[in-house]
């Protein structure tokens, strides 16, 4: 195992360096200036050679690779073009409530959809497992944007229950969990879809576990139905969930540009946009580094996690 | 009208326009300049302003070359306001009560200005002096190049003496006449006063000390301040910042660009704030201000996307007033004379003069903006009034739109008009009826229009014009890129410039120019001038714009006004107003001032129920 698990980082840190290096040759090879696009259209001569003085991109593509890599090991993600703040507390400040609001969106669609699962894999073919089937297909299909302009128009501007967007003035996870009235209907929405897609998973698993030999073995000796469901066919069929939630680390990373866009909610979606419209090159390699850090961290665990899960699952 | 003072229409360009709905087409404007509410002020009271995509990111009033924020004077201005004060009410004039002079005379043909300042204070009791104009001029003197505002031969360039008799007077001696108009409008109220006895300084903890007046000093304390200037964590913190003379102070400011400014209460200047506090409040996109303020739940003033002009009835059930600012600027479609394709049909006034007789501004104006625009006459935006605005751009400019007129000038000049097709050059060569110089026979009349995406009035737009350019056969492709991206990727184009590849644009509509309060030509029109990035270059408009610029007649600025509305060096389009909504018991918000470039929460007030 604990080779396996040093082969694995190796692997990891290997894949995080070539995600860097082909992001850095993707994005410089960008046609047009990135001066102009962050100065606009009144960018003199004078003021673009003093911005790529500044920021280094004078120089050949090499040694502006070779100078990040530095500032990389060095801790220091550099400065945004756009926004002239340091990468890294740009990231800081959005990360952990996209963590926070995509977190906790993924724990009510674990929360919903686990028990939904079951319930209609024991149903299954029912008039209630059609039923059920057809209500998360449903909502998995409409949009997202669309079921938060539904809900706002409903529950903000009819009803005035909730507040259709996260106050201006709140920038800590503290803030935000303070103002939960703000967080109800985010995190409602990106729920949705996800909850489809556990509640299947788990049907579809909870199904052929329940076929299967030790389960009848399991119910002729006499053990409870509900003791079945929980220990043994809940368990089998949580494997698909747990690939599910290691392929979610980098969303919860990337974050949700629609909710941030819809709720006023700043993360991490909208940063990496609007870098990407800005050719702020600082923000996208910050950004890509840590989604990489997040996907390869998140295949890692759910590896881990199956080996734990399932101890007919080996790694060595 | 040299400085991207408030880029609103950068940030139109750059907010996520995504999911806006499509205008509904309506054509009567709600509001004309915004109804009055009268009412006895209440005094204190908070004000909560949304702001989309307009966060500032620097506080120090001269920022860096490098800075692209537009919105930093939304948050400087209040603190540190401009020597000269731009607008008095809607009135395109310099408001003489507001700005920190109390005379301004130009004298030795125009090169000489004597200032003398009011006998104001800095919030900490500290009384402005003439001293803190040689601060200012020291710091830019050595620093200019890293000054985000410096026009190329102006201040401080162009100064050659600054001698101050007294504490109030400042003489500046300047290397050529200008008029006066101008250089007061234009460039006198770009300076904002800087305190020299709290900021002339190396660092936080440092003695202050004139180190201004030494070439290593300047650039030290410049260096310094700049650095301090971007710390975005310490704005609301760092003592530098509390010493202003503006009528606001800075409460509390968060890296995300929510900031709050209550009252200097040691502001000298005649418009104390009635109101206890003015937060600005960012918001991701148009959608979630929108979301919010048909909840009506926290924002008491906010901007009302134009595709979102069908829910003014909506807005004013929940206790919205609605009201247009228009935009002091000009829209345009920069035509490329050099582009390596069409530049040379480019390049012949008649084709600019028949795309332009194709544009249906009224239709545009009524139909895509519901009213809510400057005609795009000319040059001058009609906000700008009888000082500015010439007889001919207030009877619609000399190219009304007119198909038939269109349609006679390819004839004349040599095309096979083909209607909803694409006309083609009959007779290339050069005499009086001939396509002219570098059009070939054959040649198709059709150019690519490069245009901002992700903006519905845009695609509208943009949409309507290729309809009606092909009346006279003008096939016109459309192709909506990123703001971003056309910026980055197309390049000034001239004589010299033309074969490198950034040049292939052919006509481009990324929004518009903003202007100062002097809506001269200096530096859009004249060759080689910023704005000038299709090349065009005409020994006459360079004359035109002189005079403007340096002379001194009062015909001089309608001359050119006319001249440029004639030569098309831009085909002229119509130009948005911003719509605003706000309380209805909120006052003194109208008549907006399009000058300042900003919103000014000092003369606003909330009303006494039932008053």
């Amino acid at each position: 195992m604990t080779w396996y698990l040093v082969r694995r980082v190796g692997q990891a840190v290997a894949v995080v360096i070539g995600v860097m290096i082909l992001t850095f040759i993707l994005l410089h090879l960008e046609p047009g200036s990135t001066a102009k696009a962050v100065l606009g259209l009144k960018a003199t001569p004078a003021r673009v050679a003093i911005f790529d003085d500044t920021y280094g991109l004078n120089k050949p593509l090499y040694a502006q690779f070779l100078l990040y890599m530095k500032q990389l090991f060095q801790g220091n993600l550099g400065i945004s073009y756009q926004l002239q703040q340091p990468v890294a507390t740009l990231i800081a400040q959005r990360l952990p409530r996209d963590a926070l609001l995509i977190g906790l969106s993924t724990l009510l669609a674990l929360i919903v959809g686990l028990p939904t699962g079951i319930y209609q894999a024991v149903h299954h073919n029912q008039p209630v497992d059609d039923l059920t089937a057809g209500t998360w297909f449903t909502l998995y299909s409409a949009p997202d944007f669309l079921e938060a302009f539904l809900l706002i128009a409903l529950l903000c501007v009819q009803l005035h229950i909730f507040q259709p967007n996260f106050p201006g003035g709140i920038t800590s996870v503290g803030g935000v969990l303070a103002d939960w009235r703000a967080l109800v209907l985010p995190v409602f929405v990106l729920s949705i879809n996800s909850v489809a897609g556990f509640s299947q998973y788990v049907r579809s698993t909870a199904i052929q576990a329940l076929a299967s030999d030790y389960i009848r073995v399991a119910r002729a000796k006499g053990l409870p139905a509900r003791l079945v469901l929980t220990r043994h066919v809940l368990r089998n069929s949580l494997l698909p969930v747990i690939t599910l939630l290691g392929l979610s680390l980098p969303g919860i990373v990337a974050g949700a540009v629609i909710a941030e866009s819809v709720f006023n909610f700043p993360g991490m979606g909208l940063l990496i946009w609007q870098s990407a419209l800005n050719h702020d090159f600082p923000v996208m390699l910050g950004a890509t580094l840590i989604i990489g850090i997040a996907t390869v961290t998140g295949n890692l665990l759910a590896d881990i996690a199956y080996g734990i899960m399932d101890p007919r699952i080996r790694h060595g | 009208m040299r400085k991207t003072r408030r880029l609103a229409a950068a940030a139109a360009i750059l907010s996520l326009a995504t999911l806006a709905a499509a205008c509904g087409g309506a054509s009567t404007k709600v509001g004309a300049g915004g109804p009055a509410v009268s009412g006895k002020p209440l005094r204190g009271g908070v004000v909560t302003v949304a702001e989309v995509g307009a966060s500032p990111n620097f506080i120090f009033p001269y920022a860096p070359s490098t800075n692209s924020d537009g919105y930093n004077v939304n948050l400087t201005m209040g603190l540190w306001p401009f020597l000269v004060y731009a607008g008095d009410g809607a009135k395109s004039i310099v408001n003489p009560q507001e700005s920190l002079f109390s005379s301004l005379t130009y004298s030795h043909h125009d090169s000489v200005i004597t200032m003398v300042l009011k006998p104001w204070k800095w919030s900490d009791g500290v009384p402005i002096t003439s001293r803190d104009f040689t601060f200012v001029y020291n710091l830019l003197k050595v620093n200019y190049a890293n000054w985000i505002d410096y026009t190329q031969g102006l201040f401080p360039t162009d100064v050659t003496k600054v001698v101050t008799p007294n504490a109030h007077t400042v003489v500046i001696d300047l290397n050529r006449s200008y008029n006066p108009t101008f250089y007061t409008d234009d460039v006198l109220s770009e300076i904002a006063l800087i305190p020299q006895h709290a900021w002339d300084k190396t660092s936080l903890t440092g003695k202050v000390g004139n180190y201004d007046e030494t070439k290593a000093g300047a650039k030290a304390v410049y260096a310094f301040l700049q650095k301090q200037g971007g710390l975005m964590g310490t704005f609301d913190t760092n003592p530098l910042w509390k010493v202003v003379d503006g009528p606001w102070k800075l409460q509390t400011f968060n890296s995300n660009g929510y900031y709050a400014w209550v009252p200097n209460k040691s502001y000298s200047g005649p418009d104390k704030p009635i109101l206890s506090k003015a937060i600005w409040t960012p918001f991701t996109t148009d959608t979630a201000e929108m979301n919010t303020l048909r909840s009506n739940t926290s924002i008491s003033l906010g901007n009302l996307p134009l595709n979102d002009v069908h829910q003014v009835g909506a807005l004013e059930a929940e206790g919205y007033t609605v009201s247009d600012l228009p935009t002091a600027g000009v829209a345009e479609i920069v035509p490329n004379l050099y582009n390596p394709t069409n530049g040379p049909m480019l390049r012949q006034l008649y084709i600019r003069q028949v795309l332009e007789y194709l544009i249906d501004r009224p239709q545009l104006v009524s139909k895509v903006y519901a009213g809510y625009a400057d005609p795009g006459n000319g040059p001058v935006p009609v906000l700008y009034g009888q000082q500015w605005d010439s007889p001919q751009e207030k009877a619609g400019g000399p190219y009304p739109y007119s198909p038939a007129k269109a349609i006679a000038l390819l004839k004349a000049h040599g095309w096979k008009v083909a209607p909803n097709g694409v006309s083609t050059c009959q007779h290339a060569g050069t005499s009086a009826g001939d396509c002219g110089a570098g059009v070939s026979a054959g040649e198709p009349l059709e150019f690519q229009l490069l245009y901002t995406s992700g903006i519905t009035s845009f695609d509208q737009q943009n949409a309507a014009i290729q309809s009606t350019e092909a009346a006279a056969g003008v096939k016109i492709v459309l192709k909506p890129e990123p703001f971003n991206t056309i910026v980055a990727t197309t390049a000034y184009c001239n004589a010299k410039t033309h074969p490198v590849s950034t040049c292939s644009w052919q006509l481009q509509d990324y929004g518009y120019n903003p202007y100062t309060l002097d809506p001269s030509g200096a530096g859009q029109f004249n060759t080689g001038g910023y704005g000038n990035y299709g090349g065009y270059s005409n020994a006459e408009e360079n004359k035109l714009i002189d005079a403007t610029e340096y002379g001194s007649s009062s015909s001089a600025f309608f001359a050119y006004e006319n001249y440029t509305a004639e030569q098309l060096p831009y085909l002229w389009l119509p130009n948005a107003s911003n719509l605003f909504v706000f309380k209805k018991n909120l006052a003194g918000i109208t008549p907006w001032n399009p000058f300042s470039g900003t919103l000014n929460p000092e003369v606003w007030y909330y009303t006494k129920p039932g008053s």
